[in-house]
Formats: C-alpha cells, sequence, structure tokens
C-alpha cells in the first residue's frame, strides 16, 4: 500500500470515527508534502467530522440507557442516530466508512441539495435529541447512579493523561479542536468543560458536545465557500511529523516516518480509549460494584480504540 | 410528556420497515455494486494499481482482467481511476452468495464464472 492508499487503511481502525482518523492522517502527510487544502474541503472535512462526532455520541447514550435497563431511551437515540448515518450514506456514498477524505482533499462534494437535506434533517435530529437528553440529565435513577460516582479530580486526570470528555468532565478546558485544524480555527470553538469529574458531568459533557456539533455543521453550511475540494499533491512524503485531531472519545494522535518512497516508513497511533484506560483506574477504588459497568461505560471505552 | 409519547407510538408506524417486503429506495451515488463494462475495457491496469485491497487483477498482454468481489472494499477508486468510465458503483447492494464468485473477462469478451452477482 502507498502513502495514498494507507487512508483507507486508517479509516478501517474505528468505525464509529472512521472519517476522523482518516482526516488525522491526511493533514500529518500533507504537513510533510507542504500541500494547501482548498477551503471548501476543509468545511467538508469539518461537516463530517462533526456528523461523526454527533453519532458517535448519540451511540454512547443509548449504550448508557441501556446500561441502566432503559430500552425504550435506547432505541430513542439509536433511531436518532439512523438519521445521522442516512446523511452519510447520502452525502458519502457509505453508512459507516465513509472514504471521503483524501491526501489534498476530500473526494467527494456535498450538492446545495444535499445541504438543504443536513439542514432539514438536523432539526428534526435536535428535536428527537432534545427529548431524550432531557431524560438522560434529569432522571432519578440516572442521576442517583451517575452524580457523584466515578469521581476524577481535575489533577488526577491531567497527571494520568486523561483526553476528551473525560478530561473536560474534569473542568479541563482541552480540546484538539481549538488548535484550528480543518476550518474550526475559522469557526471559532469553545471547548465543553463540567466541573464535578464524575460520571454525571461526562454524560453531561457529551450531551453539550451534540448540541455543539449540530451548531458546526450548521455554520459550517452556512459558511461554506465555492471552490475546488482537493488539489493533488505532487512528489512523495519524506520527514516526520505529528498529527492530532478531536475525535469523539478525545485526542488522536499520529506519528508518522517517511523516507520519499511511496510507502511509509514508520506509523504510530495513539488513540483515545488507551489514553483514558489508566483515569479509569484510578476512578474505580471505593465504589460499589453495581456502578462498576456505569464508571467503564463513563468513558465510553471503544475496543478497536484500545487495541493497538 | 410520558402519555403523549405512550400514546403517539401507540397510534404512529412503527420506525422500522419490513424488510422482504418492502426495501428501501436506493440512495443515488451510494457506492454498491461494482460493475464493469467489458466492450469498452482496454485493460490499461489503471485500475488495478488504484485499488487498495488488491481486488482487480489485470494481465496486460493476455488482455484479461479478474475482479474478486470478496476482496473488494467499495471505496471506488477504480471507477475514479478509469478514463473510459468502464468501471462502475451502482447503488445497489451485491445480492448474497452461497459461492465466492470470481469475475473475469478477457479481450474477447467472456464470462468465466457464469452468473456473476457483478454482472446481475
Amino acid at each position: 500500500m502507498d502513502f495514498g492508499q494507507n487512508v483507507f487503511l486508517v479509516e478501517r481502525i474505528c468505525g464509529i470515527c472512521s472519517f476522523i482518523h482518516a482526516l488525522c492522517y491526511c493533514q500529518g502527510i500533507e504537513k510533510l508534502m507542504d500541500v494547501e487544502v482548498p477551503p471548501r474541503a476543509r468545511y467538508l472535512r469539518v461537516i463530517w467530522s462533526e456528523l461523526h462526532r454527533m453519532q458517535s455520541h448519540h451511540l454512547w447514550l443509548g449504550l448508557l440507557a441501556d446500561a441502566f435497563g432503559y430500552e425504550s431511551l435506547f432505541m430513542q437515540f439509536w433511531r436518532n442516530r439512523e438519521r445521522l448515518m442516512d446523511i452519510f450514506e447520502r452525502t458519502a456514498g457509505s453508512r459507516v466508512i465513509i472514504s471521503t477524505c483524501a491526501i489534498g482533499g476530500v473526494r467527494r462534494d456535498i450538492s446545495p441539495e444535499n445541504l438543504q437535506y443536513i439542514l432539514d434533517e438536523l432539526v428534526v435530529i435536535q428535536k428527537t435529541l432534545d427529548d431524550a437528553v432531557d431524560v438522560v440529565l434529569n432522571d432519578r435513577t440516572i442521576r442517583a447512579r451517575t452524580v457523584g460516582k466515578g469521581v476524577l479530580t481535575a489533577k488526577q486526570a491531567l497527571e494520568l493523561g486523561a483526553v476528551g470528555p473525560v478530561l473536560r468532565g474534569s473542568g479541563v478546558a482541552v480540546d484538539a479542536r481549538t488548535e484550528g485544524f480543518a476550518a474550526y480555527g475559522e469557526l471559532g470553538i469553545e471547548p465543553v468543560t463540567e466541573e464535578a469529574g464524575d460520571s454525571y458531568a461526562r454524560t453531561k459533557v457529551r450531551a453539550r458536545e451534540c448540541y455543539q456539533s449540530l451548531d458546526l455543521v450548521r455554520r459550517a453550511i452556512e459558511r461554506l465557500p465555492d471552490g475546488d475540494i482537493a488539489v493533488r499533491p505532487r512528489g512523495r512524503p519524506d520527514g516526520r511529523t505529528v498529527s492530532r485531531v478531536e475525535q469523539p472519545r478525545g485526542e488522536l494522535f499520529y506519528f508518522m516516518g517517511a523516507d520519499g518512497s511511496a510507502r511509509l516508513d514508520r506509523l504510530r497511533i495513539r488513540t483515545p480509549t488507551f489514553a483514558n484506560v489508566p483515569p479509569l483506574v484510578a476512578m474505580l477504588p471505593g465504589c460499589e460494584m453495581a456502578d462498576v459497568p456505569v464508571i467503564t461505560l463513563s468513558i465510553d471505552p471503544c475496543i478497536s480504540c484500545t487495541e493497538r | 410528556m410520558m402519555l403523549s409519547r405512550v400514546l403517539s407510538n401507540l397510534f404512529s408506524r412503527p420506525a422500522t420497515r419490513p424488510f422482504p417486503k418492502t426495501s428501501r429506495e436506493p440512495v443515488e451515488g451510494y457506492r454498491g455494486a461494482v460493475e464493469f463494462s467489458q466492450e469498452e475495457c482496454v485493460f490499461c491496469g489503471a485500475c488495478a494499481l488504484r485499488c487498495p485491497a488488491n481486488a482487480i487483477e489485470v494481465d496486460r498482454p493476455a488482455k484479461t482482467l479478474k475482479f474478486d468481489l470478496f476482496k473488494c472494499i467499495h471505496c471506488a477508486c477504480c471507477a475514479e481511476a478509469c478514463k473510459r468510465g468502464c468501471v462502475q458503483l451502482r447503488s445497489a447492494y451485491h445480492p448474497p452468495v452461497y459461492q465466492k464468485p470470481e469475475f473475469e473477462f478477457s479481450g474477447a469478451p467472456v464470462l468465466a464464472a457464469e452468473a456473476s452477482p457483478a454482472t446481475e
């Protein structure tokens, strides 16, 4: 596989955040090859990234409801998630591994009709989300099982290298998107944080991030510039670099080395769940046995993420 | 709120579709079944070169093309690479099969595997 074909390989690391893996890889290679990505491609990358974040958080919120035995609520979240998957199918041509990111830009454009379709769907998605999130955040049973459970202080979170909603749930405002990759710099983003550091705070961060993503997609569509969607990269990558992006579960980190040949010399990937395992070990001591599944779930563990 | 949800769920249609009876309208632009146009192909090998999964094998001197459906990842790189538009991805699924079919054709268009799903 050459460096361009690797995009399809890294996408398959995780199906839930496949686009963001490809984005991280492409940004690293673009840095090595000095490729300037056209503005429209950068905005399209934000749209697909945020839709991926939303569907991942929907999936997780559904699983949380399922962990409490709230089957109906689980179905509500997953039914809403289906709408997001349909958006991928219509705009990218595939539901899970969307394969739209490429070195130098994106492989597909979104037509004006499909942009309107996304906006229309987002209205329905937001309405269902309002109802379902209201139950997750205010239900007495869920609150009793999450508030004050699995507390991680800000100091512990930083020391143990927590990332993503686990870190932000402890009140640390760190989000790789604030560094402004793709079009995040132009769109502007404020990290979502909660102070408490318990399972409830992490749930609330993810629920609020769904709304943040809704807002980002709407603003990206509104400000989507015209023009090319990709540039053809010339030559081959040479050198070593790192690339960081924000995944639904936290910061994703790629280290890549190339020696000027068609194949990469080295590729090291650090996924967010892997970074969130040490904080999980710090959350568990002293908790009740029945709370272990919910606390474990609160870091949003992804097996394909952990298996590096 | 609870009562209105219960009532609406009682009287609304199900959210799911009774699949074999009613199937969904195919979505335009879906990367589905891979189709080769045998008459147009000049066996240049561009599709095989770009394929990340090595699902296509082209023998230029012998003028043959082999396509392994079970290796294909439906990325549409072959369709992008083909200058003559011989490879296309239809917005439909490949039908399920009992055996692993291999689609093959040569300069004089001949189908090696009969009833290959890629040609249906």
